[in-house]
């Protein structure tokens, strides 16, 4: 690949898809912060899952209604917001369920996953949608090489939008985040919160899962975060390696996908995932 | 709280009236599984009442502190000493806006009070446990409350510290003007810090309140326990015992 063309030609063919992907990055690296601490990694890869869903869903109602996959679709039926949607419930809901009795919230997670990945593959089986199924496949599973300008735009409104709001509301979630009762007790709107959260989660793994699969968008949410608690003992430096660290590993998994030919999406984590034993080793050598 | 009644989905308790006069510090007493805790978050909102209400005097809910009995430090959270005090302030501060140089201040002035000041960027992960709950206390005072909730919080410490950190709490509530309520199985304790008690279990609920002097004594502490217990006065000390003889 990197013998047959340049690389002006190879950022006009992937500028899009690299920014996207460093977006996608950044939005994850930083949500990633809650989900590590809040232990909901697997909420994450869950909500991968129930973004596909979604999707898978959209085009299956949307054969039915005789739309052309590749055609302007109306909102009600776009399987972007029929992810969207979905997984912003299914978050809500996950941040719920935990605290009601007799519930394990493992299970729950463990439930939506595997409920989400059959209900998707059953869809994807079904002839009605033979020309979507590749497009799905590649949500599920990853392909960060390509994005519509329209995803891209979705991918860009949504992490401004996570970004601005959580620049104000920072303390207050990681406040309930850490002592839920004593953050309800000074008056804070802790049900608000956890869902305001919750729901940002989900959406942003929605989108991103749409721009750069399924794959990336778990690794980008665990690995980096992860390795940065290893790492840093403060938020702010917690938060500058797990933004910075996953943007690196979306842009290393770019440059070598380009220079080897082996698949973006993989090369990403497998960057994202190296973190983690440099973290435990930097630990190790700062006790000792 | 009027006719109130508290638990989990089922009352935990007959109805009771409970009041927690302004500048008074109100010891809670009773035998385990009594209630005591669940008493506590439904007098502060934690837990919504089953019936009855919460009635405030001033017309309006007070800010209040709230020290749980044990803190189940997570061991993933990179949160300074100052940064836990500062959380205390965040409804002084209100949603969506940023603590300022005064609500720093005002954190390390806690810290201070508490007598922990060189902690202040030391890891809250990092500290003892009775270093933790001077730290919590310092969150609870930060947002200047009203009303001071305090869960068994010293039960995890020794004796010194226990005796040292309540004379603490008594001497800021004064200072500060601060109503306290604690849960508390130390008898002793609650006879030298609290000015009103309360006694309670499961089957009678909240059977008797009045003041400490009035109500603590060898009698209401044996219908309250099930046990023969006589008390003893060594100066300002009171000297708890049970039937088997042993100070408790």
């Amino acid at each position: 690949m990197s013998d047959s063309i340049s690389v002006s030609d190879f950022w006009a063919l992937f500028g899009n898809a690299i920014v996207a992907a460093l977006v996608a990055a950044a939005l994850c690296g930083y949500l990633g912060f809650f989900v590590v601490l809040r232990r909901l990694a697997f909420v994450s890869a869950a909500l991968g899952q129930i973004s596909g869903l979604g999707v898978a869903f959209g085009f299956f109602i949307g054969s039915y209604f005789g739309m052309d996959p590749h055609a302007p679709t109306p909102i009600y039926l776009d399987p972007v917001v029929l992810a969207l949607v979905l997984a912003g419930i299914v978050a809500a809901v996950l941040g719920y369920v935990s605290r009601v009795e007799r519930t394990s919230p493992e299970s729950l997670v463990a439930f939506a996953y595997l409920a989400a990945t059959a209900v998707a593959i059953l869809i994807l089986a079904s002839p009605r949608i033979v020309q979507e199924a590749h497009e799905v496949g590649d949500l599920l599973f990853g392909n960060a090489v390509a994005i519509r300008r329209e995803h891209f735009v979705e991918l860009a409104a949504v992490a401004l939008a996570v970004f601005c709001s959580h620049a104000f509301l920072f303390k207050d979630f990681l406040f309930v985040s850490f002592d839920r009762e004593m953050a309800q007790a000074v008056g804070l709107p802790v049900t608000k919160l956890d869902l305001l959260l919750h729901v940002s989660i989900g959406i942003s793994v929605a989108v991103a899962t749409r721009a750069i699969g399924a794959l990336p968008v778990f690794g980008f949410l665990v690995l980096p975060a992860g390795a940065a608690l290893l790492a840093s003992d403060s938020v702010r430096g917690v938060l500058a390696l797990s933004i910075g660290g996953a943007m690196l590993a979306a842009g290393g998994g770019f440059y070598l996908s380009f220079v080897e030919s082996w698949p973006t999406g993989p090369l990403m984590v497998a960057c994202a995932a190296i973190y983690w034993p440099l973290a435990a080793v930097y630990r190790l050598l700062r006790r000792s | 709280m009027e006719k109130a009644e508290i638990g989990y989905k089922r009352p935990l308790l007959p109805p009771f009236d409970l009041s927690v006069r302004s500048g008074e510090r109100l010891a809670v007493l009773g035998p385990n599984g009594g209630g005591k805790s669940t008493l506590l978050k439904s007098l502060i909102g934690l837990l919504p009442l089953l019936s009855g209400q919460r009635v405030f005097p001033t017309g309006r809910i007070p800010r209040v502190g709230y020290v749980p009995q044990t803190h189940r430090v997570d061991s993933v959270y990179p949160l300074t000493s100052l940064q836990v005090v500062l959380q205390g302030r965040y409804g002084l501060i209100g949603l969506g806006r940023f603590p300022k140089a005064r609500d720093r201040r005002a954190a390390f002035e806690q810290l201070e009070k508490v007598g922990m000041p060189e902690t202040a960027s030391v890891l809250f992960r990092s500290l003892s446990g009775g270093q933790r709950q001077r730290i919590l206390l310092a969150r609870a005072l930060c947002g200047e409350p009203e009303l001071l909730v305090l869960d068994e919080f010293t039960a995890d410490l020794d004796p010194v510290a226990s005796a040292a950190l309540l004379a603490e709490v008594a001497q800021l509530a004064d200072r500060e003007k601060v109503s306290v309520i604690f849960v508390t199985h130390e008898i002793s304790s609650a006879a030298i810090y609290s000015t009103e008690v309360v006694m309670m279990d499961a089957r009678r609920g909240v059977f008797a309140a009045g003041r400490s002097e009035q109500l603590l004594t060898a009698e209401a502490l044996s219908r309250l326990y099930g046990q023969r217990v006589s008390l003893e006065h060594r100066g300002d000390r009171t000297v708890v015992f049970v039937e088997s003889g042993r100070p408790t």
